[in-house]
């Protein structure tokens, strides 16, 4: 490892600088595109074992839709007879094995023909079926709240990123100062309060301070008028406590975590011949200490599509915010299999391309791993 | 306050229900007498008697100023100055014909209002949810039990109670500016309801024997009969708490309806739709559906929740996206501009201009919401309301609906459970009479309640029809060592380890099953210690609501506390299934109900005292007779109070709303129950909204 710290060091001393997009093209050239391929291949099978976890994980509790269904009818007065729950499971599917309902789940998913009734309806041959909770279709669902769900989740993100990154290095640069005592208190505290505990702070605090405790993303009027530029002010302010608890607990683990890695490198021998060949302490800190020390964060990185499709689930109901997640918690309360399956699927196969665009920036940023080949 | 409810409910129920009970007795002319105008006065009690003591007659207000006409929201007036909308006079029904809007259901005047504003409310919960604060029945409930027709203008029946005729308001419209006639009436019975399409063809108002159902003619454009064989009794069909609608726009339906389900009748035709084109013009309508039953669910039962389908309400859902689900974070109901009913002063209801629904995911939220003034009316938990108006002040006031329900923590036994062991025990009343001393309620209302509910039994409360000072108090001493008398005279023997056992040496082991969110998993740990001091060994089983009832279904239960379908009501007028074992549904009476209800096929056979509810309840189904009905359910009630198939350890809580100052004509005490379809008897069209 010193000997390619050496090699680097050396590169950045007297090689040629390469553009970017040469780099690039020259990285896709070597053995990641056929690991890719490869990794490609392998999403079939994964993905084909994770369905049918799914599906049975979420067939789990005792029960199924229509149970849950008329047990909510009768907690509202209403009595429903054996016969409408018959005809319910008979229309469903319900009544069938459950192997046979796993495969016409999936095999409507894969491909729904031209010449059915769902394609003639939606126009789509993925027929993700019907939410009976919604009643509607299960895609329609999803997408509703699609959006927002990337929107808040991207910015919550951002502000993950832009706020740790910086701290940690300032951090690991000025160990044992009083700032670094000040993030590392913070961190703790960020990272041992539970979020749901602090959205509640949070939003009574506002509540005594502003007099609205800004429940929800959305005042009415925009719920009514949509977010446009005159309200995008009031939409910004609503962010602020959802940014806060959920962005604050991921900004602490980043901190705790890049600043460790980054004390880690700040010390190997690679960081000290390069300062003693007197490149300049922005350099060795920012082009080296740091490339090697965001590992770990990077190779988090898997779970990010997912959690940009999903958002905070726990978070999100304490805040009222009409993401996903939300959604998620419903279906899997009022056993509407079809629509948790298919958000539990999505997750799945966005954890399954986002692990390998994880593993595609790591070996980006860390030319010393290599996907085929071995030990090299 | 407390005290002030049950003088109220005792003095109207007591005197209402035992004369109003049944409604309609020996006169056949249901007309109100009279009347030019409908309005709330025009009661149920269609005897001279019941007119009386309804004391609505010398209350009665007279039609709006003719002189000074109509009026209507400032809104409409701007449409239909623009011309997108007819006069007022064009969209209410005809002189004579309108309903004129005077009182509360508790029988005070209401406040005249001012237009617009928005009544802010919780979310809408469950399938019925957008429906409760709106819905308009056929007739119409005063929180005393006496009632009124509604949406038709009349009803009446022969001499023999074969013959139903209902009369309806000539001009009235549905939401969309069409004629509500009786072809409306006659397409929801043979396109909606006998063809089973809105997955209700059991009701049994309808029904005229086992498989046989009325005859539905249209004598003219206002006028419906409804012919029976058999003599139909009020009880049995217009008082039949079920049979709340009986229209459809068949403007708006017909071509959602497929030729699969069509049965042959003498007013429509196929439509020539097969299942698949029906659903296609759904989804142009924008209903989602993926079969035609759930279609059939969707627009002929829950059609409030569909946006677009007319409606003779007092608000629609709204057509904007975003806006129209409730499912929705903000769903909104819109003033219907054809609703039929003034104030009376001729000002077209509602006052508001909307109804917002503000969908929550947590609770507090809404309290949250509330002090922000973001809701207006809220619901909340008897714990919370002290803390709240000490801290909202003069901004909101607290109103109360009474309780219909007898009793709170309740705890019922699986009377037919496989085990016969159990079932044995449980069938010896001193069991359950064992089970209720040995709790010390006092300690149990400061612990679950902090004191808010009194000690009771499970009966019917003060100011309810029925109410019996002894039954609410009957085994209801605590005294430990007289249970632990009982439990041996059981049979059962008490063990080494401090419990009892059976006689023949197996563990008794009381398994006691709640549902999450009932409340009773809460108050399990602080009644298990009084049963395990009593030497009553006992374990819990908290499940989520559908396993729970799965769980009732299979019979694999042995105890209930907090029964999903629990014993009472307001009486047997409102439901039956409460007080008689002949559904499959409440935990009182398990597979007894189950036998009923698929006629012997299934399900264990009632004897004794079981068996008696159900044979007087065939009598209470088949007399005309107010009296007589008055008295086979006090026969059914009293068949309670000997056997307390359900135990209660506190009086039942009623259902606390906060409302803000800036909301006028919010009735001050009513009751809260099915029968009233719950917040509907608030008459949120009424309510109106001052800064």
């Amino acid at each position: 490892m010193e000997e390619n710290a050496y090699k680097s060091e050396s590169m950045h001393e007297d090689a040629p600088k390469k553009p970017l997009m040469t780099a690039v093209g020259d990285f896709f050239k070597k053995d990641l595109v056929q690991y890719i391929i490869k990794r490609l291949l392998m999403f079939i099978p994964t993905l084909f074992l994770i369905s049918i976890l799914v599906f049975f994980v979420i067939q789990l509790p005792p029960g199924d839709y229509v149970s849950a269904h008329i047990a909510a009818l009768a907690s509202e007065g209403e009595i429903v007879d054996a016969d409408y729950a018959a005809q319910l499971r008979a229309d469903y599917g319900l009544d069938l094995p459950i192997h046979e309902q796993y495969f016409k789940w999936i095999k409507d998913i894969i491909w729904t023909p031209t010449d059915s009734t769902y394609y003639r309806l939606y126009g789509s041959h993925h027929n993700w079926k019907y939410s009976f909770a919604y009643g509607r279709d299960v895609w329609d669902v999803v997408d509703d709240r699609l959006g927002l769900t990337i929107l808040v989740t991207a910015i919550i993100m951002i502000f993950q990123y832009a706020v740790s990154l910086p701290i940690a290095v300032y951090a690991s640069t000025h160990q044992y100062s009083v700032g670094d005592y000040i993030s590392s208190i913070i961190g703790f505290l960020g990272a041992a309060i539970p979020n749901f505990i602090l959205a509640i702070v949070l939003m009574y605090l506002s509540y005594k301070w502003t007099g609205n405790a800004n429940v929800g993303l959305f005042s009415q009027e925009m719920l009514q008028n949509g977010i446009h530029l005159y309200n995008f002010g009031e939409f910004l302010k609503r962010m602020i406590i959802p940014i806060l608890v959920i962005g604050t607990s991921g900004t602490c683990g980043i901190i705790r975590s890049v600043r460790a890695q980054m004390l880690d490198e700040v010390g190997r021998q690679y960081t000290l011949t390069a300062r003693a060949k007197g490149v300049p302490e922005r350099t060795i800190i920012m082009k080296y200490c740091f490339r090697a020390a965001i590992n770990p964060t990077v190779s988090g990185l898997g779970g990010v599509l997912s959690s940009l499709f999903s958002g905070s689930t726990v978070t999100a109901m304490v805040l009222n915010m009409q993401i996903q997640g939300p959604v998620l918690f419903k279906a899997l309360q009022a056993q509407d299999m079809y629509l948790a399956g298919a958000i539990v699927m999505v997750q799945a196969v966005l954890v399954v391309i986002g692990i390998l665009f994880s593993d595609i920036a790591l070996a980006f940023l860390d030319p010393r791993i290599r996907y085929s080949g071995g030990g090299r | 306050m407390k005290k002030r409810l049950f003088a109220l409910l005792l003095a109207g129920t007591m005197a209402a229900s035992l004369i109003a009970c049944g409604g309609p007795s020996d006169t056949t002319d249901t007309t109100p007498s009279g009347t030019q105008e409908s309005t709330q006065q025009s009661s149920e009690s269609n005897s001279e008697e019941s007119n009386s003591e309804a004391s609505n007659s010398e209350e009665t207000t007279p039609p709006a100023d003719e002189a000074a006409g109509y009026s209507e929201a400032p809104m409409l007036a701007d449409l239909v100055s623009a011309g997108s909308l007819p006069k007022v006079e064009d969209r209410l029904p005809v002189e004579g014909d309108i309903f004129v809007d005077t009182k509360d259901a508790g029988g005070n005047a209401l406040e005249i209002g001012t237009y617009g504003g928005v009544i802010n409310l919780a979310g809408a919960g469950g399938s019925w949810g957008l429906s409760r604060p709106v819905l308009e029945g056929i007739i119409r409930y005063n929180s005393d039990g006496t009632y009124y027709a509604n949406v038709i203008k009349e009803f009446s029946h022969n001499d023999d109670y074969t013959v139903w005729t209902f009369k309806l308001r000539e001009g009235m419209k549905w939401s969309d500016g069409e004629d509500f006639n009786a072809d409306d009436i006659t397409f929801w019975y043979y396109m909606c309801h006998l063809t089973n399409y809105d997955t209700k063809k059991n009701w049994a108002a309808l029904m005229d024997g086992e498989d046989t159902w009325a005859t539905l003619e249209k004598v003219d454009d206002y006028t419906v009969t409804w012919t029976f064989t058999n003599p139909k009794f009020p009880a049995d069909f217009i008082e039949n708490g079920d049979f709340k609608w009986c229209w459809a726009p068949s403007h708006y339906l017909l071509d959602m309806i497929p030729d699969s389900i069509y049965v042959e009748n003498p007013y429509w035709e196929k439509t020539g739709l097969d299942d698949e084109a029906v659903l296609v013009n759904a989804k142009n309508k924008g209903i989602d559906a993926a079969t035609v039953n759930d279609l059939g669910k969707a627009i002929a039962y829950y059609w409030w929740n569909e946006d677009g389908i007319p409606c003779l309400n007092s608000y629609t859902l709204s057509t904007k996206e975003g806006n129209n689900s409730r499912d929705a974070q903000l769903c909104i109901l819109e003033r219907n501009p054809y609703f039929w009913k003034v104030d009376a002063q001729g000002q077209q209801l509602p006052y508001c201009d909307e109804i917002h629904f503000n969908t929550t995911s947590e609770d507090g939220q809404d309290q949250l919401m509330f002090r922000s003034g973001e809701l207006d009316i809220m619901e909340v938990a008897m714990q919370d309301i002290a803390s709240l108006l000490q801290d909202l002040g003069d901004q909101a006031y607290l109103r109360e609906l009474a309780s219909t329900n007898w009793g709170s923590y309740l705890m019922t036994f699986n009377y037919t459970c496989k085990d016969e062991n159990y079932a044995t025990l449980f069938a010896n009343p001193d069991f359950r009479q064992a089970m209720s001393i040995c709790v010390d309620r006092e300690q149990v209302s400061g612990l679950l309640t902090e004191g808010f509910l009194e000690p009771g039994q499970c009966a019917p409360q003060e100011g309810n029809f029925g109410y019996d000072a002894e039954w609410e108090q009957k085994w209801t001493e605590y005294d430990v060592d007289g249970a632990k008398a009982l439990l041996e005279g059981c049979g059962l023997v008490m063990g080494s380890d401090g419990f009892y056992d059976f006689a023949d040496g197996t563990d008794f082991v009381l398994t006691i099953y709640t549902y999450t969110d009932s409340g009773a998993d809460a108050a399990y740990p602080v009644l298990e210690q009084y049963y395990n001091a009593a030497g009553i060994k006992c374990a819990t089983k908290d499940l989520e609501v559908s396993a729970f009832d799965q769980e009732i279904d299979n019979n694999d239960w042995y105890a209930v506390l907090g029964p999903h379908t629990a014993i009472g009501g307001v009486s047997l007028k409102s439901r039956v299934q409460p007080f008689v074992p002949i559904a499959q549904s409440a935990e009182w009476y398990g597979e007894y109900g189950t036998y009923y209800q698929t006629s012997g096929a299934q399900g264990v056979a009632p004897e004794g005292d079981m068996a008696k509810l159900v044979e007087i309840y065939e009598q209470w189904k088949s007399t005309p007779d107010t009296d007589e009905r008055d008295q086979y359910t006090l026969d059914i009630y009293n068949l309670h109070k000997e056997n307390l198939w359900t135990i209660a350890y506190l009086k039942a809580a009623g259902s606390y709303s906060l409302v803000s100052s800036k909301i006028h004509n919010y009735p001050e005490l009513l009751v809260n129950d099915d029968l009233y379809q719950y917040q509907n008897i608030i008459h949120y069209w009424t309510l109106f909204k001052t800064e």
